[in-house]
């Protein structure tokens, strides 16, 4: 779920400030009990998601498959406990979900990503290394289409032998590929002479 | 055996990449029928289990740590297209949550015992109870109370809820375990 071009004013918002909202208000409506409140604080996240003008393509079927986990919560809570406790239970999952999409569907993935390893980089501290946390990341989602493809590919020579539907024929060459790919892509780095260790430390 | 330093940050930072790719790759291609189970079977867990009992605790956590933070941040890489800010807030948070522990157990079990263990029977079922411990139960632990904190619902109805689960995830067991130390044989020191 990725903002695509949006112009919104979320969009213009730092990244970190509607985290940091989103957080607290999260916290906020599980110590919230009134049902007012949170029908009120319902229909702002509904209006902020409104007039967001995200593409609701993108959260059709997110929001399918919500209603459906939300209304056996409902149906499940309603008949156990009462009809009121579950309108707020549901009130608060939805009120949560619509906030998190309106900042998900606002914010760019680079800048999410961004601030998670602003979030992340105290690790230093304790002995991690920043640099290696982006390194990993990037090179993550630099390797999925390759993994896909390799999958696919096991997949279909599995089949041609009449072993798609054998987990273990897929999984045991997937594995041993993917070993393969992190073998070379490592001897490939160390040939460069990549280092990610930070400057700092360098003696 | 020596290496410098760096090289080995460097190759454990690509198995991480790799292993987290692996888990997201499974979660991207449609799931796998099998006639005994009537649920199909996503393999993105399965992806989960290997990262552990592959890579060991450390890696194999992070592999999934990968996966979770670049879901959460918005792509949507958990099976059926789910991703954004909304998975990790929504009532199935906790089992997200969970893979990162779920893993690292795993791991911690396969380096410290199973991989010790000699004879292929012992191997087998101490493989077996270490993913069914690790991927099943810390995972479970983890995302039932979640659930039931988050929905309100209780803790006995979010356990039977996700009873559902349990076929396909000790069928995953299985086939890590047999995986796992199938490639542990030809690819000695994966761990050390």
């Amino acid at each position: 779920m990725i903002a695509a071009n949006n112009t919104s004013y979320l969009a213009r918002i730092k990244p970190g400030w509607k985290f940091g909202v989103l957080l607290v208000l999260s916290i906020a409506l599980y110590l919230i009990n009134s049902w007012t409140v949170l029908l009120s604080l319902f229909i702002l996240s509904v209006v902020l998601l409104l007039t967001a003008r995200v593409n609701f393509k993108q959260i059709r079927l997110p929001l399918i498959s919500l209603a459906v986990i939300l209304s056996v919560v409902f149906i499940l809570l309603g008949i156990q406990t009462d009809w009121l406790n579950a309108l707020r239970s549901v009130l608060r999952l939805l009120t949560m979900c619509l906030l998190a999409y309106s900042v998900s569907l606002t914010t760019k993935f680079e800048a999410m990503l961004e601030l998670f390893q602003q979030v992340a980089s105290p690790v230093r501290f304790v002995g991690g290394n920043p640099a290696q946390i982006a390194l990993a990341l990037s090179m993550t989602i630099r390797f999925i289409p390759e993994l896909k493809k390799v999958y696919v590919e096991v997949r279909e020579a599995q089949h041609a032998r009449g072993l798609a539907n054998n987990p273990l024929a897929v999984t045991v060459p997937l594995v041993i590929r993917s070993l393969k790919i992190a073998d070379e892509t490592a001897e490939a780095l160390d040939a460069r002479g990549y280092d990610s260790e930070p400057a700092a430390f360098r003696r | 055996m020596s290496r410098n330093p760096s090289s080995s940050q460097t190759k454990n930072t690509v198995y991480i990449a790799v292993f987290a790719a692996m888990i997201a790759a499974m979660g991207l291609l449609p799931p796998i029928t099998l006639g005994i189970i009537p649920v199909p079977i996503t393999l993105q867990t399965l992806g989960v289990m290997l990262a552990g009992a592959l890579l060991g605790p450390w890696r194999g956590a992070m592999s999934s740590l990968v996966v979770v933070v670049l879901a959460v941040a918005g792509l949507p890489l958990l099976s059926g297209g789910r991703g954004g800010l909304a998975v990790l807030l929504g009532p199935t948070g906790g089992y997200l949550v969970g893979w990162i522990f779920g893993s690292l157990v795993i791991g911690a079990l396969f380096k410290y015992w199973v991989l010790r263990r000699t004879g292929n029977t012992a191997r087998f079922l101490a493989g077996l109870a270490s993913v069914i411990i690790g991927g099943i139960g810390v995972i479970y632990l983890c995302g039932v109370p979640w659930t039931s904190v988050a929905t309100g619902i209780d803790f006995g109805t979010s356990l039977v809820g996700s009873a559902a689960f349990l076929p396909g995830d000790l069928f995953k067991a299985v086939v890590t375990t047999l995986v796992a130390l199938t490639v542990h044989r030809s690819y000695r020191g994966l761990m050390s």
